[in-house]
């Protein structure tokens, strides 16, 4: 390979890339600011719910029934609330959102007379919010009745622990990071298909543009070797996908200040350490995909036509992760082999503070230099017979 | 100096005609079509060789030969006496060809366009500069020197083109249907800027002119190759041309000479 020619294919590839302002900027809009944005939106998501978890209210129906419960309730600092009348109407349109206590008419005197009164926890399910209240609401009204179970047992002489022959203990094995991982597991998804959309439309416009412009004729009229020309707009497609990936990297080092929630904010750590070990890995991938994409497109005549051959691409990659969302915790070798996953294995290895390995991560650097060979190899040979059809 | 010797080109083409009922799971049955046949063609430096024949003759076919993207089946090409397919880069590098495609890159201007094919023809930045402002004078394209491709006229878009193709000041040009969609003063410049290649002034260079427009071919053309049906069918100057056919308007020799031929042979129209 020519070294000089590679670099004046390169400049021109990147300059004409770079020209094309407002495909940059549709394509640099969705790809930076996406991924911090929905890390924003999941966030204040996650403090509204401890929000409300910190709130200590119930809200009932027809407490004035029962002040026995009322009693119990308020000695667990709780206060209570009054529901609306149209409760179900307004938990189902999500106005309301926590469950409502329905205490029955009769609740104290049945209750007196150990005639096991009923008590409804009204949610909707469909209704995330109310719904993340229900188990606290259900164990409150459990530890009611587990008091009034026990006092009934001790006026009887019979000691309360007898009801409680074992005893449960929850003992969490995640690091703080790796619990973080579930909800900042998105990133490295979304930093995949910044490398994707950065490589794509130099990809297409460097192949299928260049033969539908009929401007591919011409510039294999040259007297320079092929695999030149073919490197030189690989480096240029390459580079681009690393930008975008830089770019969306870079995003989520602020997104860390706009994080509102303390305990979220703790937990995720995402600073120009992680950045840089995240632009290391997707390298290889960068490098593999954009051949990749060259390749599917050589074959196209037009653009349109090589944008319907790389979505099927696209899909792939970008879908690669949902396997190993799918199966949480198992990290099976083969992961490393598929381009993307392996990648999105490593990063999530990354943000869960885990170190990384030799042979998973030279895996993935050998699958994309191998698909890199492979692409390539196929754009040299097809340049030619594709101006000559 | 370019000569083609005796260069033959086969394709092979799936026709899918209403006659063979095509379906869905069957393909069509396979046809080759014979696009150039034995063709010889000899283009001397300081001179004009006009390439002319109908519409699918095989002249674009030949001329893709010449320029390396097809391999002829047989037969041999040199330029300045290199052998093309044993050193297709020496035999490029001395050629400037307009090709039938001769796409631009919209997001340069037309002087980025011409540098880097300069560059790519091994030219250093400066000279490639150099003779962008010297081919927008000849071509008198100044004012579209440093703008965008992007909305270019046609002939805008031709002229850029054939300076891009001209950059690294070639021994032999080779241009193929160059004047079409120029309209009549951009053609009459083109005209004058061959004359002048062709001139010792201008470097007395070798020119192969295919066209289909007879006008051109008498206006400018020392010698004429006419091409019909993948074969040369006749051979020499316009008078001479004329003589053979017993003719005295061009047109109707050409047509005598062309399609007198085709109706005896056998291969039909190609590429």
């Amino acid at each position: 390979m020519n070294p000089k020619t590679f670099l004046i294919v390169l400049g021109k590839e990147l300059r004409d890339a770079l020209r094309d302002r407002r495909t940059l900027a549709r394509l640099l809009i969705p790809a930076v600011f996406m991924g911090p944005l929905m890390l924003m939106v999941i966030s204040n998501l996650v403090s509204s719910l401890e929000a409300q978890a910190e709130q200590r209210e119930v809200m009932a129906v027809g407490m004035d029934d029962a002040p026995t419960l009322r009693n119990y309730l308020e000695r667990q600092t709780y206060t209570i609330k009054a529901a609306p009348a149209d409760y179900e109407e307004q938990l189902r349109k999500a106005r309301l959102n926590q469950p409502v206590l329905v205490i029955g008419k009769d609740f104290e005197k049945e209750l007196a007379d150990g005639d096991a009164p009923k008590l409804e926890i009204v949610s909707d399910s469909a209704n995330q919010r109310a719904q993340v209240g229900v188990r606290t609401l259900s164990k409150l009204v459990q530890g009611f009745a587990q008091e009034r179970g026990g006092l009934a047992l001790m006026l009887r002489g019979v000691p309360p622990g007898l009801l409680q022959p074992i005893e449960v203990n929850e003992r969490d094995l995640a690091s703080t990071q790796a619990r973080a991982s579930q909800i900042t597991g998105m990133i490295p998804m979304f930093i995949i298909m910044a490398v994707l959309y950065g490589a794509l439309t130099a990809a297409l416009d460097t192949t299928a543009g260049e033969r539908e412009r009929g401007s591919l004729e011409p510039l294999l009229m040259n007297p320079v070797p092929h695999t030149a020309l073919v490197f030189g707009k690989w480096g240029a497609v390459a580079l681009l996908g690393m930008a975008v990936a830089v770019l969306a990297n870079l995003g989520y080092v602020p997104a860390q200040d706009l994080i509102h929630n303390e305990s979220l904010q703790a937990m995720f750590r995402f600073g120009p350490g992680e950045a840089l070990r995240f632009l290391l890995l997707l390298l290889p991938l960068a490098a593999g995909l954009s051949a990749l994409l060259m390749a599917v497109a050589i074959r196209s005549k037009t653009f349109k036509e090589a944008q319907a051959g790389s979505a099927l691409v696209i899909t792939g990659i970008s879908l690669a992760p949902m396997v190993s969302i799918m199966n949480p915790g198992a990290e099976p070798f083969w992961y490393y082999l598929v381009p993307g996953l392996g990648q999105y294995t490593l990063m999530m290895q990354v943000l869960k503070g885990q170190a990384l390995q030799a042979m998973p991560v030279l895996t993935t650097v050998a699958g994309g230099v191998l698909i890199m060979l492979l692409g390539l190899g196929y754009v040299a040979r097809s340049m030619k017979s594709a101006v000559a059809r | 100096m370019i000569r083609l010797d005796q260069i033959s080109k086969r394709f092979v083409a799936r026709t899918a005609g209403k006659a063979r009922a095509p379906s869905l799971f069957k393909r069509a049955a396979a046809t080759t079509v014979q696009a150039v046949d034995q063709l010889s063609l000899d283009a001397p430096d300081g001179r004009i060789t006009g390439l002319l024949g109908p519409n699918g003759a095989g002249k674009t076919t030949s001329l893709r030969m010449l320029a390396g993207l097809l391999p002829p089946d047989t037969g041999r090409i040199s330029v300045d006496g290199i052998d093309a397919a044993a050193r297709p880069r020496e035999a490029l590098a001395r050629m400037g060809i307009l090709g039938d495609a001769h796409g631009l890159y919209p997001r340069l201007s037309a002087r980025e366009n011409i540098v880097y094919f300069g560059r790519l023809q091994g030219m250093e930045p400066d000279a490639a500069n150099a003779r962008a402002d010297e081919l927008a004078r000849l071509l008198d394209m100044h004012a579209l020197l440093d703008r965008r491709t992007e909305g270019f006229s046609q002939g805008e878009r031709m002229k850029t083109a054939l300076a891009r193709a001209l950059v690294h000041d070639p021994a032999n040009i080779v241009l193929d249907e160059p004047t079409n969609g120029l309209d009549v003063l951009a053609t009459r410049g083109l005209r004058e800027a061959l004359r002048h290649l062709r001139s010792p002034e201008g470097g007395a260079k070798c020119i192969v002119f295919s066209t289909h427009i007879m006008q051109e071919v008498e206006q400018l053309c020392d010698r004429v190759t006419v091409v019909a049906g993948g074969r040369r069918v006749a051979e020499g100057t316009v008078e001479e041309l004329l003589a053979q056919a017993g003719c005295t308007r061009f047109e109707d020799a050409f047509v005598a000479l062309a399609y007198g031929s085709q109706n005896g042979s056998q291969n039909g129209a190609a590429a």
